[in-house]
């Protein structure tokens, strides 16, 4: 057919038939990446599947023991119902008081960072210093620290959401710094104001409501994080589960689980209606109108908008400055803390890291890896059922939804407590409690990326006649696969941070190492294991990226 | 440069403004003078030996085809680049040889008019106009109430004086093309400037939104006697408006005439000639 038509284009032409061969169809050519980048995954979840030792049998065995577990977990009891309140409640300012303290960190590094910034460049690198370590190193590990400097309790823990957060916003806010238009700030640099006077009027101003939904969903992620802290000692709802478990006491345990998933399920829903207020009233200032005249020409009127929007931003005002209060802050305390803090810090000097660190990390890396490959897979097959391309029943989307919500509601290393409980020490409690949290994270993304593809195709190839599983293969698939990549490297980079603390209940991993070294005084090989967990984060982390480029 | 050369040439304080200026004050000293100016970029020259002076209460329109170096001019003028050959004087400061600071002074004099109107979207006409006082305060400042009552006055009348006194707390980005320029404008008035630099200031408006915005410009400056130099595209707004018009080409000064001597022709024939040379 193609050279039929390359004759008569020929003969049209003048021109001779071109001796060239019709071009034939052929499979496209796959890059390195596209290919390397799966097969080498595989063939990392083939090896961790053997260093594991995760066998049929293995897994059946599992299920029994947990279901004794289980058993002896029924009926959940709480205890004394109002101290666990307090400790819920002090969960709930330790997130609070660490997410505002990296606001106010994070704005001031972000401007630092951002290639925008045009003061000294050691500041500059410094600045994207803080951000890279602090993002890497899981707020866990930094309670653990805390908790040797500070002592026992809320501070540690606070100190510990904030240190944590200030690398995960400010990365994010010199990411919303750096794509702004530098119109207004060249237009207000040339009026003479200073740098910091340019900065607010022109680059904060815009960003605020990047940053208010950036904080919001930040706050969500620190609530599920401090509720843990308490396993290590910094404070929060974690001390009640930490001696409930150590003391053999099941049924409380099991109360408190419920207590915790209750509680950030509740603060779940209300982040998601506060960040749905925020999402409206930023769609309130697309209205021409912002401001209602007042009773002078030059100054702006109180409506009910202005009222609210002041009367949230100082709420919210009010609530750091009380959370801050709850962290039982006192002069005293803080001299020690500082001289407990040289003491720390000159203990790691030189770092050490032997063999056993390198273990420690590379079994970190291999959980977290082969959890994913699991966890993506059950969840691709979780966001499929439940989004209808394949299959429609309404109730198993619902139901199926509805589980992922809970699986989603509890931290992954109160299900590594539970599988040490009912399996014992060692990697494969820990691969299980990360296969169930990649599971729910991974159902989640892709239920979203699945239910947001454009149905135009999808009617369109509906229209000539394809089933279900064709519009599934040839509308839906190629639309999804950018998201899918994306987001499966995205809960691998999640795991790899979690995996790095499960250890710290036995589950596995270097964070039983780094807890010990810490307990011990062992400082020099706490510095080794936190240099090699920051090197192998990065790396990893920079991996990701480069195979996002190449394969999205 | 030594530090005593540097306090010298610290821009004295603004004078409070006088009577209106009603068109080229011959005996005071020149707004700014360019001297064998010259500017090169990775090797590239942009500008050669340009020499101008520009008067006191004039509006000069600096007219030639894109790529001819009038922007990288007015960022001469500005302070944004420094030349790489001869010198610029603005109010009698050398802007390249002035310190951070220095600069922040000397711009707090001279006004500036972006094309892209350089307005914070998402906040007020009046909030983008008091941000044009910015250089006259100490601290960085955040909503309209921070700013002191009488800025916040003057702000609303110059905004009466471009004629938007009633949009003053409408959000700017849902400003059409033209009323954002105005603000702009407005945000200018506010510095109270001595001359006002304009680059393309109308290129993304109709025409006449763009005559309008011209006519503002030029009322305004003849009210308050600042100088104007400001490039266009648009040959008919600069012969209508303008004192006198500058003309450039390749990096150099072809032209420099009063507007009642520029013929419309000469002008087109710069831009037909940069066509040519193109193609």
């Amino acid at each position: 057919m193609n050279s039929t038509l390359q004759d008569r284009r020929s003969a049209r032409e003048g021109t001779r038939p071109s001796p060239m061969p019709a071009p034939v169809a052929r499979w496209p050519r796959a890059s390195a990446a596209t290919l390397g980048i799966p097969l080498a995954y595989l063939a990392v979840t083939a090896f961790g599947t053997w260093w594991i030792d995760i066998r049929p049998e293995a897994l059946a065995a599992g299920f029994g023991d947990i279901a004794r577990l289980l058993e002896r977990m029924v009926p959940p009891t709480t205890g004394p119902l109002p101290d666990l309140l307090a400790l819920a409640l002090e969960t709930l300012w330790i997130a609070i008081a660490g997410t505002g303290l990296a606001t106010l960190a994070s704005v001031f590094l972000a401007a630092a960072a951002s290639r925008r910034y045009t003061g000294p460049r050691a500041i500059q690198w410094l600045a994207r210093t803080i951000i890279i370590v602090t993002r890497a190193v899981p707020s866990l590990i930094f309670a653990i620290l805390f908790v040797r400097i500070f002592g026992l309790g809320p501070l540690a823990g606070g100190l510990a959401i904030a240190f944590h957060s200030v690398g995960m916003i400010g990365k994010m806010m010199a990411d919303v710094f750096e794509e702004q238009d530098p119109a207004p700030r060249e237009a207000i640099a040339a009026v003479g104001a200073s740098r910091t006077q340019n900065f607010v009027s022109t680059t904060l101003t815009r960003a605020l409501p990047a940053l208010a939904s950036l904080v919001l969903y930040r706050l969500d992620i620190n609530i599920r994080a401090s509720a843990v802290l308490g396993l290590v000692g910094a404070g929060g709802i974690g001390v009640a589960l930490q001696t409930a478990i150590g003391s053999l006491n099941y049924q409380r345990a099991a109360g408190i689980i419920a207590v915790i998933v209750a509680m950030l399920l509740v603060l779940e829903l209300v982040s998601y209606l506060v960040q749905r207020a925020v999402a409206e009233h930023a769609g309130e200032h697309t209205q021409s109108q912002l401001f209602r005249a007042g009773r002078q020409p030059a100054s702006p009127g109180w409506d009910r908008a202005r009222i609210t929007r002041t009367a949230g931003a100082v709420a919210a005002v009010a609530l750091f400055l009380y959370s801050l209060g709850q962290l039982a802050l006192n002069p005293a305390r803080l001299g020690q803390a500082w001289d407990n803090a040289l003491a720390l810090l000159s203990g790691f000097v030189p770092p050490v890291f032997t063999a056993d660190v390198a273990l420690g990390i590379f079994e970190s890396v291999i959980m977290a890896l082969t959890a994913t490959s699991f966890g993506v897979a059950a969840g691709l097959v979780i966001a499929v059922l439940s989004t209808g391309h394949l299959v429609r029943f309404e109730p198993l989307a619902v139901g199926l939804r509805g589980i992922v919500v809970v699986l989603r509601g509890i931290p992954d290393i109160i299900y590594a407590l539970v599988f040490v409980a009912a399996l014992g020490l060692g990697p494969f409690a820990g691969f299980l409690a990360l296969s169930l949290s990649c599971t729910a994270l991974a159902s989640k993304f892709f239920t979203d990326s699945l239910q947001n593809v454009d149905p135009a195709p999808l009617r369109a190839l509906e229209a000539t006649g394809a089933n279900r599983l064709q519009v599934f293969v040839s509308g839906v698939w190629p639309q999804f696969v950018p998201s899918f990549i994306g987001n499966s490297l995205f809960t691998s980079d999640l795991a790899l941070r979690e995996s790095a603390v499960l250890g710290i209940v036995g589950a596995g991993g270097i964070g039983f190492l780094l807890d010990e070294s810490v307990a011990t005084l062992h400082y020099q090989q706490t510095a080794g294991i936190l240099i090699g967990l920051i090197v192998v984060v990065v790396a990893l982390e920079s991996v990701a990226r480069w195979a996002r480029r190449k394969v999205i | 440069m030594t530090a005593t050369t540097r306090r010298r040439q610290v821009p004295e304080p603004r004078p409070m403004a006088t009577a209106p200026s009603t068109g080229m004050a011959e005996t005071a000293p020149p707004s700014v003078v360019l001297n064998g100016l010259g500017m090169s970029f990775s090797g590239k020259h942009v500008l050669r030996d340009v020499d101008m002076e520009v008067r006191p209460g004039q509006f000069v329109a600096l007219v030639g085809p894109s790529g001819a170096g009038k922007s990288t001019l007015l960022r001469l003028i500005n302070g944004s680049h420094r030349p790489t050959q001869g010198s610029v004087s603005v109010l009698g400061v050398n802007p390249a040889m002035c310190s951070r600071k220095d600069l922040q002074l000397l711009r707090t004099r001279v006004g500036f008019v972006f094309q892209q109107f350089g307005l914070v979207g998402r906040l007020s006409a009046l909030e983008n106009v008091l941000m044009g006082a910015l250089g006259s305060l100490k601290l960085p400042r955040y909503g309209i109430s921070t700013y002191p009552i009488a800025l916040r006055e003057r702000a609303v009348a110059n905004l009466e004086r471009v004629g938007l006194l009633d949009e003053r707390f409408q959000r700017c980005d849902t400003l059409s093309g033209g009323q954002q320029q105005r603000v702009a404008i407005a945000r200018t008035l506010m510095q109270e400037a001595e001359i006002v630099l304009a680059d393309e200031p109308v290129a993304s408006l109709d025409p006449s939104a763009s005559l309008s915005v011209l006519r503002t410009l030029k009322k305004l400056s003849a009210e308050d006697g600042f100088t104007v130099v400001c490039s266009l595209h648009q040959v008919d707004l600069a012969l209508q408006i303008s004192d006198r018009v500058v003309a450039v080409r390749g990096g150099s000064l072809i032209m420099d005439t009063p507007t009642a001597e520029a013929s419309e022709e000469a002008i087109r024939a710069i831009y037909q000639q940069a066509k040519d040379d193109r193609s």
